[in-house]
């Protein structure tokens, strides 16, 4: 049984391959191949969109591959199957930083151009990170529409996934210096943990409305946190009298955005992502995007800035009554 | 009166707790809160009454939140498609008895110890269901959370089939054969076989029982809100453990009753709200999650000791 898996596994992918340098020798175009976490992934699904967008314009061949669940181990193999290919360019997502650093350093001295995006690799194994948000751009775009919501004034509180984790805390302290230095009369009256569980989101929201009679806001900064958050307000009645907003994905969050209890969710465009991310590689192929470059022109969307290495996406985006109808992911 | 003494001084902790709330912060007794807690509590008291049959019986099952998580997906994709909830209720039930038969078949079947398998199938059912969902978040209808019933009747219909499960099953351990024959197997498997009970049926039985709560838990869960997120029943394992251990079943088997889970169940989900009113930072909470249960197991100790 096990063999025969073996061979199913190896006769698809030699297809795959086949099919793939079929492709890449029909045609004289440069190929530009894309590397989501998990190729079923809503989210990466989106960032394709924008990916193709891209493509299109540029005239380049874009391939789509990726692992079916989150597996470093099969990012690797198809990052060497590319290399076997002789693509031109290779967009990766990480899922394991370390671990996909070697067939990209690998893919380097092939002279395959490598970029990066939504997660990076070792910075020595790719030219450049196109950087979807940084965590102070995160934690401004919060704490900023927090108090556009409450007109700069009133009691919040926060619901993190853990008290530990390194990307909710670094949210966290970006969220609360904006606060100290632009708003004071806005307070933070209590951080609560739901361990990126929809359901203690819920029970913690309704424990912190109870809590606080006076509170106008609730902050999720983990997106199972603003749906949970969401569906206590609701229970509560106090819809629109306590305002919702948080990090989060658009499906999770669609229907309590149209029922008007989650004012904004705040992610970055990931159509975007997809698009820059193919500009910069095929840039970079063509030697349009050098190494120090400050900026970077990216087709129809206009200029990025370029930190060292990262090219930021810049702004968050915030998803909201009038746009959300507008992605599915 | 001292044969419960186990129960009841975890009933009087709990008093204690309360009354503690009710001078330092009284906010906390306010009925449409409170309401909603329970009613986030009620599937959890559900599979902590099979988690407590489970471990009279001598065994362990720690697959419960995987069963519960791929359950609650399973059910909730089809009560999207439209399906009666009435004919999903079964459904539910249904699938959860046989993803417990499963573990009853290799524990009491094989003779497996079940700490082994039921981490099997946690693991497999937990990974299987990230592969299927990716982690994306089940929408359904508006007509399936409350049953479309008002938000307060679908809330105490809730309340209330958990607490009428809860005084059936305690009421069925206690008085019935079947019931005698978990605490029987649990107590001295063979002893239990030369009285003329089969051990491995009895084990096989309670397996079935929790995946069959566990379904029912997880229809409860689905139809609270408007939509099912995979990773729901994460960690829900550990919290019923906790809650019988805590409520006085000893996890040496043959000794406790679902009572004491139940007072077990609310002194643990009272902690991270109280924490909340009391204005304490939230990494207290599991520090003293802990610490109750680690009392428990050490009054349990210090009792089998005298005992002995």
């Amino acid at each position: 049984m096990k063999s025969l898996l073996r061979t199913f596994l190896a006769a698809a992918l030699t297809l795959s391959v086949a099919s793939g340098a079929f492709a890449a020798a029909a045609s004289s175009k440069l190929v530009v191949a894309f590397l989501p976490k998990s190729k079923g992934n809503a989210y990466f699904i989106s960032c394709k969109a924008g990916a193709e967008k891209a493509a299109k314009e540029l005239g380049v061949e874009l391939l789509f591959d990726g692992p079916t669940d989150s597996n470093a181990a099969k990012q690797n193999e198809i990052v060497e199957n590319w290399i076997t290919l002789g693509v031109d360019v290779i967009a990766v997502a990480a899922e394991n930083k370390e671990g996909i650093s070697t067939a990209l350093r690998k893919a380097q001295r092939a002279g395959i151009k490598v970029v990066t995006y939504d997660a990076d690799a070792m910075p020595d194994a790719r030219s450049f990170f196109v950087n979807q948000a940084t965590p102070e751009g995160i934690g401004h775009a919060l704490m900023d529409d927090a108090a556009r919501l409450l007109n700069g004034e009133g009691d919040f509180a926060m619901i993190v996934a853990t008290l530990t984790a390194a990307n909710q805390r670094e949210w966290q302290k970006h969220i609360e210096a904006r606060l100290k230095e632009k708003y004071p009369k806005m307070k933070l009256v209590a951080v609560r943990p739901c361990d990126d569980l929809k359901d203690k989101a819920q029970s913690e929201a309704t424990a912190m409305m109870s809590a606080n009679p006076n509170l106008k806001l609730i902050m999720a900064i983990c997106s199972p946190g603003v749906p949970g958050a969401a569906e206590a307000v609701k229970q509560a009645g106090k819809t629109g009298k306590v305002k919702v907003i948080g990090l989060g994905l658009p499906n999770e969050n669609r229907r309590y955005v149209h029922e008007g209890v989650t004012d904004t969710v705040i992610l970055w465009n990931t159509g975007d992502l997809g698009y820059l991310t193919i500009h910069a590689g095929v840039a970079l192929a063509k030697g349009d995007l050098k190494p120090g470059a400050k900026s970077f022109k990216a087709g129809s969307l206009g200029s990025f800035a370029v930190q060292g290495d990262n090219i930021l996406l810049g702004k968050p985006f915030a998803f909201n009554k009038g746009n959300i109808d507008q992605f599915n992911f | 009166m001292s044969r419960y003494f186990r129960e009841l001084s975890v009933v009087g902790a709990l008093a204690v707790a309360l009354i503690a709330m009710a001078v330092f912060a009284p906010a906390f007794f306010q009925p449409q809160p409170l309401l909603s807690l329970a009613t986030r509590e009620a599937p959890t008291l559900v599979v902590a009454c099979g988690m407590a049959l489970v471990i009279i019986c001598r065994q362990i099952d720690i697959s419960v939140g995987s069963m519960f998580s791929v359950v609650s997906v399973c059910t909730g994709i089809l009560a999207a498609r439209g399906w009666p909830l009435l004919l999903v209720l079964p459904i539910a039930a249904g699938l959860g008895a046989a993803l417990g038969a499963l573990n009853g078949a290799l524990v009491a079947g094989l003779r497996l110890p079940s700490i082994v398998v039921t981490l099997a199938t946690m693991v497999a059912l937990r990974q299987g269901l990230n592969l299927v969902r990716q982690g994306e978040f089940v929408n359904m209808p508006d007509t399936v959370q409350w049953f479309g019933l008002p938000q307060a009747t679908g809330q105490w219909v809730l309340v209330i089939c958990a607490l009428a499960l809860l005084a059936a099953l305690g009421l069925g351990l206690r008085h019935l054969a079947a019931g005698r024959f978990v605490y029987a197997v649990g107590t001295d498997a063979e002893a239990a076989r030369l009285a003329g009970i089969r051990p491995q049926l009895v084990t096989f039985g309670v397996f079935v029982f929790i995946g069959a709560l566990t379904g029912l838990a997880a229809m409860m869960n689905i139809v609270q809100s408007p939509q099912v997120q995979p990773l729901s029943g994460m960690g829900l394992e550990l919290k019923v453990i906790a809650a019988v251990v805590v409520g006085g079943v000893a996890i040496s088997g043959g000794r406790g009753n679902l009572w004491g889970a139940f007072a077990g169940l609310l002194l643990l989900a009272c902690v991270a709200p109280a924490l909340t009113h009391l204005r304490i930072e939230a990494y207290w909470e599991k520090a003293i999650q802990g610490a109750i249960i680690l009392l428990a197991v050490v009054a349990d100790g210090l009792r089998e000791r005298r005992q002995a």
